[in-house]
Formats: structure tokens, sequence, C-alpha cells
């Protein structure tokens, strides 16, 4: 935990702070609270330029997730300091001036605060974190607060349209940056940018190297609107001016700049890198000052002159990385030049448009309108905001004696001198540069003129304004002031930068150049004689004039050149592709009906299976594992077989019940021929069960109408079925082919008696070995039939289903109303034995379950069979009058039997389940064993009975 | 025996893709019959007694699928069930049992 | 032997069975629920405790030894899943309390959710690949009877697919099953890897390992998920939660476990697959987060972006990108339940579920928008919110394995998810005021009532990215067990 640690965090604590105190303190505007914050860090900053000016590197760091390789590492060198500088600087000033700005009352300040200190610190966090992970991180939450900003006026659908523009296109870079990043750690191993940079000559011949400069340069050129990315800073502009002062010109977009500047000296001297970087930095100088010149909004010209000006200073950025691709120092220092000049506009920069924006924003406050078509004439009404902007447009425009003109004379030098550089085939494309910056500051020369005299100059149109325009109140006034004096300030005295801050930042940009002790000269002389600069300096201003004459009247230089295509119409148009298109194909496939889903499930299936046996070559097939077939089997097969494929041709609702059932009874007579005879059991009596409930459930649903549907239909469904059935067969036949292992199954048949005392092993597996399967087995069916209990009876308000008259609704349900009571006599004189003959039997079973076939589910779904069939005699009244009990309740009963069956091993501190058993005699069963498992059983019985009788009278009493 | 398992796929399958809801629910439980003889067959058919310690034999068949198979049995007979009520719910509120007409408000 | 592991399974059952018997006391019922729960979480701690200093934790049902017996696994990884889903389990209770309503809460809503909590727990812990497909169908059941609790016409359509497409899984489960135990005649998972292991995966255990691969995708909705958008629109916002965050998240456990314990000896021919799967599931799912006007649909398919990413991280196969699937997975649940909470909360002040007619929010309740806020960012990944470092190490393991394609596509969704969220965020808090809440003056008392779990999410979201080191702490242990199975296998087949 350092200073600058703090520096970083003060930020937050104020953001955090100020909404709960600015409620507490009404009287006054937030404004005063928050300017504290970044006054405090600038003073601090300020103490800092000697030490960094001597070189000495602070830095401190607070581990975050070292496990990951990410710490919260700060530290501050030329290139951090200058941002911290004009981060804090600016923000001070325009912390100041939005005081005077934003009305108290009408506006939700604080919120605006929060905003604002929360970029302020985030922005802090990105120039001085040295963890790459940490940057991306600062760097998204720039992204993020810059969004709310812009939207601070969310009723405004502009507003929200430019908020998202912008937030979708620099967290898009942002995410670029990321990869570019994670590319970098896998290289490097480390997130550290001073590891990174050390170890950067390791990297040059990795196949990760250029991938991961073009993502980290789609982050800065996205940050830092350039072309083609530049299309939402003139978006932005819907946010409250000092916003756009502030985060869109003076800090936030240099954000890129930095980002270019601080991974220089990894990817500086590569081909790539200096021709993406100032190639992209010009076409955006000369795009966006010729768009400036079209712009009738005085904001939006400003917008696209900060895009161009932007552009230069990347373009500096990108010519001064040729330094490093020559090892003899004295090239090198040549071209650092580009650098130096970089680095000294980009504060001109800073100050002057800073100032113009405010000065907008007083325009903007005081006549109403920012339209230059309206305007003229101020002049006269507000004399200091017209010497302001005088001041920062001359300086804009690269006149003497202001600060702008020695970085454009600086700019001319990089562009003439790279000509004579002799790498990157520069010998053929190097004389462009020199041309378009000329052009690029012609066009700004004029628009510059264009800003300040048609504003202020001409006649004037006061009368109509929507309101009397009269000079800005002091406070207002104050920066913009502060930034103009300081423009003429840095013209007239530059060096006082260029030692304190542009060589520390030098520096860092080009480390190695320089032995130890020696310095770039970066000493900036007002005039250096008749040089090619001066010249072009003046045709500059020759034609610039003549153009400024035109623009009124050639429509080349005032209407936008084409208007069908535009980089905002490719955007929008995205925007509109994705939703649209997006719902399109997404309901292409979404079709909702279940018969597609399944359909691409089973493709799947088969495709994915098929692929994957084709590409194994040592699939084997047997047929011989099973025993011959004899006779009774085959014959089973077959009616099995001809049952089921009958099932589709079933013109009826009952006969295709029945055959599904008579496919069922067979499946049984397999189990008893397959040597399961509790499955043969079980299988009969649910399947029993089962067919019950479906004519119970179909008694009255609608005759299977005959499927016309078109062959294509069938077609389809009869291949997806043939090619499923054929791969579930193929894969049996290899699955049983190869039995490198034996199974675990012997283990039971040896050890089930003497370790579970029960012979017949199936159930000793369900009722101990596997108990826990049964268990929530059993569980499975009390959930079933409580789910159909409410599903049944639960009806809510709002869905009572009106549609149907209430004679047709009884109809619906009317043979459901009670289980068809039957008046058949010998059925009713049958059914008392029966049942009672049916019952013992179930218990019989029941006990003799751990031994012989049998067991509690088995007996439970006799009993219930019985109670079924007793109620199909005397009605359910009767049956409920018999056994009064609710089953709902007898269910829950049965499964707490079960579970504390289990739960009791714990009492002898055993694990769960775990059994004990030992022999009795019993009355009329004879010797009997009574082990857990049959307590455990008996939980299984009740529970089956209660489900049973749970689910047929729920549905049989349904109303 | 494979062999039948495959039909039985292949009509469950082929049931479940049609229109009507109760074929559908006929064809699951086709399927689960399917799946329940296959576990059969994965274990070693019939080369031995009944799995019942009781008569002396000297090899019994592969009870533990037969237990998996039991489990099995009952969970399918708890699903299927709801799934009938369910069905018979819906075809009060909604009308019809035909799947194609339940397509649901996808679109918007 | 452990007892301790069986009760995350044991609770609820013998909770839901108490709360069975009394059905007209709503009161009763909550109070025993929540009781029940809180308790269940401190099992859960305890378990993650025990795991953390003394290593994995077995229990073998009735004592019997694997590979003959059930045995449950309590590993890093099943451990913090728990945990993590009875914190959810929990939230989304107090959810219900405030919105469900009495109808739905005298029809056995609460043991429904009970049992449906056992079911996850069984399915997270249990070591017997049978006993899996078991507890699944536990927590399948329940879920059949919550989303189809109330009986609307759309829950009734909508549950019918939905319970069609799993019953054909839970087929294709036990049909998988007997083919491995054809195969390998063993049902334990340990024993099962060790038997694959020998056995050498290729030939028909590939095809096999392919048919689990489906089972559990259908389950968990990786690029099989058409199912899920529709059926998890229909039901109340407390169980749409509770389904979004936890059900999904099963079928992905189910596919880690399987495709790092069993199945991990081929991965050429299986995790490929996988990775494919993952791509189209991302893309598909990131189109269909924007398609669509309706809340619910977009954060339906925002689950679904999830699951694709996840399964990257298993695809990839390297320690990090393993860490980072953990790491995500924990992040997803707690955060996609709180944008279902919110979700809900959203679509009851308004009353209604189309973004169009929504707006304004942001002036009466800043709360509650500030918190999707928060949710948009912590799901998309931004740092130092949960989702950034299970994103980072997935991420990361990826490139370094050369999944280039795979890591882009996720980057990219996760800028498409985050203009999802934000849109919602946009279209709903800012504006002029749209809806329900501004039309009629209604009463807000309530509100914050219903706000406040969202809450507790939030704080914890918050947490778990700033506490990132610490959670690695258990997530890299986790990770560690799923790089190596053998401590996996030593620790159950230990005699």
């Amino acid at each position: 935990m350092s200073l600058l640690h703090v520096a970083v965090i003060i930020p937050f604590l104020f953001a955090a702070a100020v909404p709960f105190i600015a409620k507490l303190i009404r009287g006054i505007h937030a404004g005063w609270l928050v300017l504290p914050a970044p006054v405090i860090l600038f003073v601090m900053f300020i103490s800092r330029i000697d030490s960094v000016q001597n070189g000495e590197l602070e830095h401190a760091s607070i581990a975050w997730i070292p496990s990951l390789g990410i710490d919260f590492t700060v530290y501050l060198d030329g290139l951090g300091l200058l941002f911290a500088l004009l981060i804090s600087g600016i923000g001070a000033l325009v912390v100041l001036y939005s005081i005077y700005y934003l009305d108290r009352r009408k506006e939700a300040i604080s919120v605006f605060y929060t905003y604002l200190l929360l970029f302020m610190g985030a922005m802090l966090g990105v120039v001085l974190s040295d963890n790459i992970i940490v940057l991306y991180g600062f760097w998204e939450l720039t992204s993020i607060s810059s969004f709310l900003l812009i939207a601070f006026w969310h009723y405004k659908e502009k507003s929200k349209y430019g908020a998202l523009k912008s937030m979708l296109i620099t967290v898009f870079g942002g995410l670029a940056m990321l990869a570019g990043f994670v590319l970098l750690y896998v290289m490097t191993g480390t997130f550290s940018i001073r590891e990174i940079i050390a170890s950067a000559a390791t990297m040059i011949d990795s196949k990760l190297f250029i991938p991961a400069m073009v993502l980290i340069l789609l982050g800065a050129f996205t940050k830092s609107a350039q072309f083609p990315f530049h299309i939402w800073l003139p978006d932005a502009m819907e946010a409250p001016t000092p916003v756009s002062a502030y985060l869109h010109s003076a800090t936030m977009v240099k954000a890129g700049i930095y980002l270019v500047a601080r991974f220089s000296p990894v990817f500086a001297g590569e081909a790539l890198w200096f021709w993406l970087v100032s190639a992209c930095g010009m076409t955006t100088l000369i795009y966006g000052s010729y768009r400036a010149l079209k712009q009738t909004d005085l904001k939006g010209m400003l917008a696209f002159s900060t895009v161009s000006q932007l552009g230069l200073v990347m373009s500096l950025l990108g010519l001064g990385s040729a330094a490093a691709f020559y090892d003899n120092a004295a090239d090198s220092l040549f071209y650092t030049k580009a650098t130096m000049a970089a680095i000294f506009h980009l504060i001109n920069h800073a100050v002057f448009k800073g100032a113009l924006f405010m000065v907008v924003g007083i325009i903007d406050h005081e006549t109403g309108t920012r339209d230059i078509r309206r305007l003229g004439g101020l002049m006269t009404v507000m004399p200091i905001t017209f010497t302001i902007a005088l001041i920062g447009t001359f300086s804009m425009a690269g006149l003497p004696p202001f600060g702008g003109f020695l970085s454009k004379e600086m700019f001319f030098t990089a562009v003439l001198s790279i000509t004579k550089g002799n790498m990157f085939n520069l010998e053929t494309l190097g004389v462009l540069f020199p041309i378009v910056a000329w052009c690029a500051s012609i066009f700004t020369f004029v628009y510059s003129m264009l800003l300040v005299f048609k504003t202020f100059t001409g006649k004037g149109k006061l009368e109509e304004l929507s309101k009397k325009p009269h000079e800005a109140p002091i406070g207002m006034l104050l920066p913009p002031l502060v930034l103009a004096s300081l423009a003429i300030v840095f013209g007239l005295f530059p060096n006082m930068l260029s030692y304190s801050l542009i060589e520390p930042s030098m520096a860092a940009i080009h480390p190695g150049l320089l032995q130890e002790g020696e310095r770039f000269l970066v000493s900036i002389d007002f005039w250096h004689g008749w040089t090619m600069e001066i010249f072009m300096t003046m045709g500059v201003i020759a034609i610039g004039f003549i153009l400024y004459r035109l623009h009124a009247r050639s429509a080349a230089l005032h209407s936008p050149l084409f208007t069908r295509v535009s980089l905002n119409g490719a955007y929008d148009g995205g925007i509109k592709l994705l939703d649209r298109g997006s719902r399109r194909l997404t309901n292409l496939y979404m079709t909702g009906s279940l018969r597609h889903y399944v359909i691409y499930i089973f493709v799947f299936l088969i495709a994915a299976v098929t692929i994957t046996m084709s590409r194994e070559s040592s699939l084997s097939f047997n047929f011989n594992d099973f025993a011959p077939i004899s006779l009774y089997e085959a014959l089973i097969i077959v009616v099995l077989l001809a049952a089921a494929i009958a099932v589709p041709f079933a013109q009826s609702r009952l006969l295709s019940i029945i055959l599904t059932g008579a496919a069922g009874y067979m499946v049984t007579l397999f189990f008893v021929i397959f040597r399961a005879p509790d499955l043969a059991l079980t299988q009969m009596i649910v399947e029993t069960v089962s067919v019950a409930l479906f004519l119970l459930c179909f008694y009255h649903l609608p005759k299977l109408k005959r499927e016309n549907v078109k062959p294509r239909f069938k077609a389809v469904n009869l291949i997806v079925a043939l090619c499923v059935g054929a791969v579930m067969t193929v894969v049996a036949l290899a699955a049983s082919s190869d039995r490198p292992f034996e199974s675990i199954a012997d283990y039971f048949v040896e050890e089930s008696y003497n370790l579970a005392g029960g012979k017949n092993i199936v159930n000793v597996i369900l009722v101990d070995f596997r108990g826990f399967d049964t268990m929530l087995e059993i569980v499975v069916l009390c959930i079933a039939s409580f789910a159909i209990y409410s599903l049944i009876k639960l009806k809510l308000l709002e869905d009572e289903d009106e549609g149907t008259p209430l004679a047709k609704r009884k109809d619906i349900a009317g043979g459901l109303i009670e289980l068809p009571r039957s008046n058949d006599v010998i059925l009713r004189t049958m059914a008392k034995p029966a049942s009672f003959i049916i019952l013992t039997l179930s218990i019989y079973l029941f006990f003799a379950g751990h031994n012989n076939p049998g067991g509690g589910f088995i007996g439970g779904l006799m009993t219930a069979a019985a109670l079924v069939l007793m109620s199909m005699a005397f009605g359910m009244n009767t049956v409920e009058r018999l056994i009064p009990i609710n089953f709902r309740v007898f269910t829950a009963c049965g499964i707490m039997v079960a579970f504390l069956t289990g739960i009791g091993s714990f009492l002898f501190d055993v694990p769960f389940l775990t059994h004990a058993f030992g022999y009795f005699d019993l009355p009329l069963l004879g010797k009997t064993e009574l082990a857990t498992a049959t307590l455990f059983d008996l939980g299984v019985y009740m529970n089956v009975v209660g489900i049973t009788m749970t689910i047929i009278t729920t549905i049989g009493r349904d109303k | 025996m494979s062999i039948a398992v495959g039909v039985l796929f292949t009509v469950g399958v082929y049931l479940i893709l049609s229109k009507s809801l109760l074929r559908i629910i006929l064809g699951t439980s086709l399927l689960t019959h399917g799946v329940h003889m296959l576990l059969m067959t994965m274990s070693r058919l019939k080369t031995g007694a009944a799995p019942l310690l009781g008569h002396k034999a000297e090899s019994y068949v592969d009870p533990l699928p037969q237990a998996l198979i039991l489990t099995s049995i009952v969970i399918s007979f708890g699903v299927t069930s709801l799934f009938l009520v369910l069905a018979y719910k819906s075809y009060k509120k909604l009308k019809t049992d035909d799947m194609e007409a339940l397509r649901g408000e996808e679109h918007e | 032997m452990n007892n301790l592991l069986v009760l995350p399974l044991l609770i609820p059952l013998v909770t839901a069975a108490v709360l069975l018997v009394f059905k007209e006391k709503i009161m009763l019922q909550r109070w025993i629920s929540t009781f029940s729960i809180l308790a269940n979480i401190a099992v859960a701690g305890a378990i993650v405790a025990q795991v953390r200093n003394s290593g994995i934790q077995t229990l073998y049902m009735g004592g019997w030894l694997p590979p003959y017996g059930i045995v449950f696994v309590a590993d890093m990884l099943a451990a913090l899943l728990v945990l993590t889903t009875l914190v959810i389990g929990a939230l989304c209770l107090f959810f219900a309390f405030s919105t469900i309503g009495k109808e739905r809460e005298r029809h056995y809503f609460y043991p429904f959710v009970q049992f449906l909590l056992a079911g996850v727990s069984g399915s997270f812990l249990t070591g017997d690949l049978f006993n899996l497909f078991v507890c699944f169908e536990v927590m399948l059941i329940s879920s059949y009877a919550l989303i189809v609790l109330g009986g609307t016409k759309d829950q009734l359509q909508e549950t019918i697919k939905y319970m069609l497409v799993n019953i054909l899984s839970s087929t294709l489960f036990v049909a998988s099953v007997a083919y491995l135990y054809g195969a390998t005649g063993t049902l334990n998972m340990a024993h099962l890897s060790e038997r694959v292991a020998e056995a050498g995966q290729g030939g028909i255990l590939n095809v096999i390992a392919i048919l689990f691969m489906i089972v559990f995708s259908l389950k968990a909705g990786l690029f099989l998920f058409f199912w899920l958008p529709g059926s998890y629109r229909v039901p109340p916002a407390a169980i749409m939660a509770l389904f979004g965050a936890l059900l999904t998240k099963v079928g992905l456990y189910a596919l880690i476990r399987t495709f790092t314990l069993i199945f991990y000896t081929d991965q050429a021919a299986t995790h490929s697959w996988i990775g494919v799967m993952a791509g189209i599931t991302m893309v598909l799912g990131a189109i269909g987060a924007v398609a669509y006007n309706d809340i619910r649909r977009i954060i339906n398919y925002n689950v679904i972006i999830s699951v694709g990413f996840i399964a990257f991280g298993l695809a990839a196969m390297s320690e990090d990108s393993l860490d980072g699937a953990v790491f995500y997975l924990l992040h997803d649940m707690l955060a996609k339940a709180l944008l279902f909470l919110l979700g809900g909360i959203i679509m009851k002040l308004t009353g209604t579920h189309r973004l169009d007619e929504m707006g304004g929010l942001i002036k009466r309740y800043p709360v509650v928008s500030w918190m999707l806020f928060i949710s948009a960012l912590a799901i998309a990944g931004i740092p130092p919110l949960s989702g950034f470092a299970g994103k980072l190490l997935i991420i990361r393991g990826g490139f370094s394995e050369g999944n280039y394609v795979l890591g882009a596509i996720s980057l990219a969704s996760s800028l498409i998810v985050m203009y999802s969220l934000i849109r919602i965020f946009m279209r709903a808090c800012w504006g002029e005021e749209k809806g329900l809440y501004a039309a009629e003056e209604r009463d807000r008392k309530g509100d914050w009532l219903m706000a406040l779990p969202a809450a507790a999410l939030t704080v914890i979201v918050i947490a778990m990215g700033v506490g990132s080191e610490w959670v690695f702490g258990l997530v890299a242990e986790a990770g560690q067990t799923l790089i190596d199975p053998s401590i996996y296998v030593d620790a159950v087949l230990k005699e």
C-alpha cells in the first residue's frame, strides 16, 4: 500500500462518499465536495516531477490474485506521470467548470460526480498500473463510466444511442486487447508490463507475436477513436459538455495513445507496427479534419477535430517507432524527434481542446444553441469568451506564438525526416506522409477559423436566440482562461515542459536507446530559420485562407461528400441485422415443435455414433454369446415384435394400448425364461397397473384419428427410427463382444447369503447392497404421486379455463368422476374373496421377499391391486369407509420408515443403511428372518400402497 | 436378442415422432422395454440358474442387471404415470393431443 | 466412513417427508424448510472444511466396499457444488416466500423444492454410475412437478416437451450404463476409471463415451439445448432461478466428472467433440440472446452461452482451463441465480416480460437497477467481479492449448452477453417510467423483502470476485483431482 495506491483509490473513496455527504449538506453544490480530490492528486503528482526526472522509478504492489499472476502493482515513470498530471489537472478544472454548468436544483448532480470520480480513478489506474490484467480492468471501467456519463440524460433516446454505441465499440476493443494480453502471457509467462518489456526480445520470432500486436492495437484504436472506429466519438457528444471536455478530448480517448506508447518498447521496430500505427494515424488525421469542416454543430466540429488530432499524435508515435529499427544511437535519435513531437502535441491538444470545449459549453449555456448557422456576432456580448476561443483556435490551427504552432512545426519535421528513411520500404511510400500532413493542416486551419469567426464575428442574429446571451459567470470562465494562458506559456517557453515531462516520457517510450547518463536532447527552440517547415506553414495559411473564403460557396467543403454509404450506416445496419437476423435465424430452428427437437436429438445421436464407430478400427461383433434360441423364445420374440410393430398401425386408442400391454407381458415372459422371477413378477404387476392407468386417463380422449399426413412426414420418421434401432443394435453387439473383465456380480452371488442373510440375490441387492438406489427409487415414485395430485388438484384462479360450457366439461371429465362402478353381481361376489386372497398373497410375498421372489415393492403393488379391485367392485366411498386412511400421509410415513431404518445405523456409528438381521419364529410364517432390510422393505411396502392408491383415487375423483 | 432390442427402439422412436400424444407415450414405454431387454442382454444371458441361492446350482445368471432393471422399471413406472396424467390434464385444458398444435408462442 | 456425506441428501428428503404431512400449515412449512436448509448449509460447509483438511471423503453405503456397494464421494468439486447449490436454494426459497403465492405453497411447493435439492446434491456426491441415474431421476421428477406446478396452458404444453426430452435422455442413460456394464462389468466410477484405463479407451468404449456425452449434453443444454429456452420460461421466477442455476449445471458436472475421471485417455476421439459442441453452443446462444424482446428468453440464452463456455474449459483439458471451468461453474450458478431473481423482480414490478413495455425503474428502484447492472458486468466477466478469474483461466488455458478459435468465440460471446444484458438495463431501468408499477400506486412494503435475496447474491458475487485468490485456493484443489484422476480413484478404492 503506497501513496500511488492511495492516489488511485482516492477518487473511488470520494465516489462512494459524495452521494451521502451531498444528502447531508444540501446547501452547497456537490461539486465543491468533489473538487479537493483532483486538486490533491495534482499537487501530489507535481511534487513527483523531480524524482521522476532523475529516473527514480517508484513502484509498489498489493497482492490480489497472486496465484494467477495478478497483482495490483502501480509504478510511476515519465509517461505515467504525464498522464496522471493531465487527468488530475484537467479534472480539477472540469469539476470547477461543471459546478457552474450543472444546475444543482435541476440535475442529479451527485450521481454525475459519482460517475465522474469513478472515471477519474479508473483512468489513473490505467496509466499507473503495471499489471496488464489490472490495467484491463480499469480500462473497461473507463468504458463503463463513460457509458454512464454519456447517458447522463438517459430519457433522451440519442443519449442512450450514443452511450450504447461507445460502449460496444470500446468494450469490443477492450476484449481484443485482453486476448492480446493473454497471448503475451502465453509467450512470456507474466502479466507485468516491465517484465514483458524486459523479455521482449525473446518473443519476436513467436508465431503469436504479430497477433498479439494487432489485438492490442485494436484496443488502442477503438479507445482513441481511430478510423474506422471513430464513429462513436461524435455521438458521445450527447454527454454534458464537461464530460466531453474531460473524457472525450483530454483523457479517456488518449488512453489508446498511452497504450501504444507503453507498448512501443515491445513492438517498435516491427514494420507492421510502424505501418499500422502511422498509416492509421494519418488516415484518421486527414479524414477527421475533413469531416470537421462540414459540421454545423460546434460540438460535432470539435469532436471530429479531436478525432483528427488523435490521429496526428498516433501517427507521430508510429513514426517515432522507426527509431527502434536502428541500433546506432545517432540515427535512432533522429527519429525520436517524432516521439517528442507526439508528447508535446498531446499536451498542447489537451490544453487548447479543453479550453475550446469549455467555450462551446459556455456558448451553449448562454445562447441555448450550438448550431453554427444560428450563431454569430457574439464577440460584442461575450468578449472574454471570444478571447479564449481565439487563443484556442489559433493554437489548434498551428499559428504562432501558441503551443500548437510549435508542435505542428515538429510534426512537419517528423514527416519530412521520415521520407529520408530507408527501411520499411519508405523510399517509395514515405513521400505520402508530408503531403497528407500538409493537406490535413490546411483543413485544420480552415475549421479552426470557421469555429471562431462564424460564431463570434459577423452580423449577430442574437434576437433569434432562445435566450438573451451575456458573458458567463467568472467561475465558468476561469478554467478555460487557465488553459488558454497555458497555451500561450507553452508556446513561448516550451522548454519548461521539455525537460520536466517530455524527456522522462521519452525515456519510458524508448528505453535502451540511451547509455547511462545520456539524455534525449529535447530543447525546443521557437525559431529555427527559414526551413521547409516554415514554408509549409505559410502555404497552409495561404491556401487555408482561400478555402475559408470559398467555404460557404463550394458544396464540397460544407456538405457531406457521400450520404448513402457511411460508417455510421454500417454500424446501425450491423445492429439492426444483429437484432433482425438473429431472430430470424433462431426462429428457423427453434420451431417449438416437439417433433423437430426430437429429430435433432436423434439425428445427432446417429451421426455422432456412426462417425465414431467408423473411426474405430478395433470393433468386433459377437453373435455367439447367446445360447441357441429355443422354440419358446423364438415364439415369444415373434409375438413381442409382432405386438410392437402392430402398435403404430393400430387405429383405435384401445387397441394400441392393449398391444403395448401385450408387448409388456411378452417382456415379462422373457424375464421368466431368462431366470429373472422377481422381474417377471414386478413387470407383470406394473404392466397391469399402468395399462389400467392408460385406460383410465384416455377413457375420454378422442378416437385416434388416422394421421393423414404427407408421406414425407412418415418417411422421415421411419428413416430416423430405423437408424436409431440399427445403431442401438450394432452398439449392443459390439459392447457385448469382448469382455476383458469379470463382472463384479460374482461377489454378490458368493456373499449375499453370508453377509446379507438373503437367498434371493436380486432382492438382497435391492434392499441391501444397493439399498440406497431402492430408497431413492421409492422417493421418485412418491414424488410422482404427489406431483400427480397437485397437478390435478391445483387450479390457479387466473387460469380457470372458462372456454368450455359446463356440460361439455363434465363430459370430458365425465368417466373419471368415479371408476366405472360395476354392478356385475359375479364381480362383486368374487371381489371379496379375491381381494382377500390377493392381500394375504401380498403379505406372504412381502415376507418371502428376502429368500424367494417377492419383496416389499411387489407386495405393496399387490395390496394396492386388491384395493383397486375392491373399489372397482364396491365404489370408492365404500373402500374409504373400510380403510379410513389418507393415503398421502400413509406414503409420507412409508418413506419415513425407510429413511429411519437407514438413519438407525447412525446410532451405531456405522455407514448409512448398514444392515443387521436375525431369525425369529413367527406364527403361520414359520421360521422367518427379520433383518433391518425387512423394516426397510416395510417402508417400501407402505409407500407403494400409498402411492398407488393416491394416484388411482386422485385421477378417479378428478372433477 | 439385440435385434429384438433394435426393433423395439425403432418402433418406440417411430411412435415418439408421431403427432398424437398418446402414441408418443406408448412409444416411450416401448423404449423402456427395449432398454430393459438391453440390460438383460448385457448380462450373460441364461448361463446359469435363477439367482436364488435356495436351489443349489453351480452357476447363477448375473443378478446385478436384474436389480438395475427392477429399479428402472419402478422409476419409469412413476415417470410414465406422471406423464400420462400430464397428457390427460393438458388434453382437458388445451383441447388437443396433437403435439404439432402445441408449438407454443416461440415467435414474437 | 463419513456419514456426513449422506446428509446433504438425507436432510432434504426427511424434511420433505415431514412437509408432506403438513399440507395446509404454510407458515410451519416455511419455518421447517428454512431451518432444514440452513442446517444443510452448515453440513455442506463442514464437508468442504473436511475435504480441505483431510482430502477426499467417502461413505460406503451399507458398509459395502466399492466396487460392490454404492459409494458417496466428496472431492472438492462435489463439495463446493453442493455448498453453492444449497446457498442458492436457500435464497430462492426465501424469494419464494414473498412471490410464489398461497396456492402453490398449499400444493407441495416446498417438499418438491427439498426433493429437487436432494436429487441435485445426490448427483454431485454419488460415485456410482447407476446411482447417478437414480439421483438424476429424483431431481428430474421433482423438476417436472415444479415446472408444471400451477398448470397454466403454457406450463402444460412446455412441460410435455421438457418431460419427453428428459425421458429420452434418461432412457439413453440407462442404455449407456447397460453398454458400459456389458463392456466393463462394473458400475463404480473409480473402478470404471481403472478398468477403462486398463483396457485402453478406444474401440467400443469411445462409442459408449459418445453416448454418455450425448446424454449429459442433453441435460446440460450443451448443443442439444432446444428444449431449454421454452421450458425454463414458463414457471414463476423462484423456480426459474432454481432451474437455471442448478439443473443445467448438474449435467455439466456429470460431463466434467465422466470425461475427466473415466473417459480421459483418448481425448482426440471424445474431447474434440465437446469442443466443437461448445463452440456451436456459444454461437447459437449468443445469437439467441440478442434475438428476443422477452426478458426471460434473453436470460435463458445467456444460460446456454455459459454452458458452452464451461464446456470449452473441459474440452481444452489443461490444468488452467479445468480450474477455470470449476471457478466459472461456481460463479455462473450464483450469477445466473441473481439474474433470474432480478428478472423475476422486474417482471413482477412492471407486470410484463416484454422489454418494450417497461422502463424507468431506476428512479424508484435504484437498488434493483444497479444490482442488475452489476450482475450484467459480472456475467460479462468484467474484473473485479466473480466472472473474471474463471474466464481468464479458461481463455488462458485454451490459448496455451492452441484453441484459438474457441477462445475468440468465447470473447466475442462475452461481448454479446454484455450487449444483451445491458440492453435489459437500458430498456428497463432508463427512460420514461413504464409498466405496472408506474400505472398504479402499489404499496412497496413487500418489495425490499423480495429484493433481499438478490442483494445477498450481489454481495456474494462481488466478494467472490474480490476474494478470487481465496476462492481459487479451493478451486485449484478441485482442479487437481480433475487433472489427475488417480487421486480420486485411490481415495475411493483404497482398502
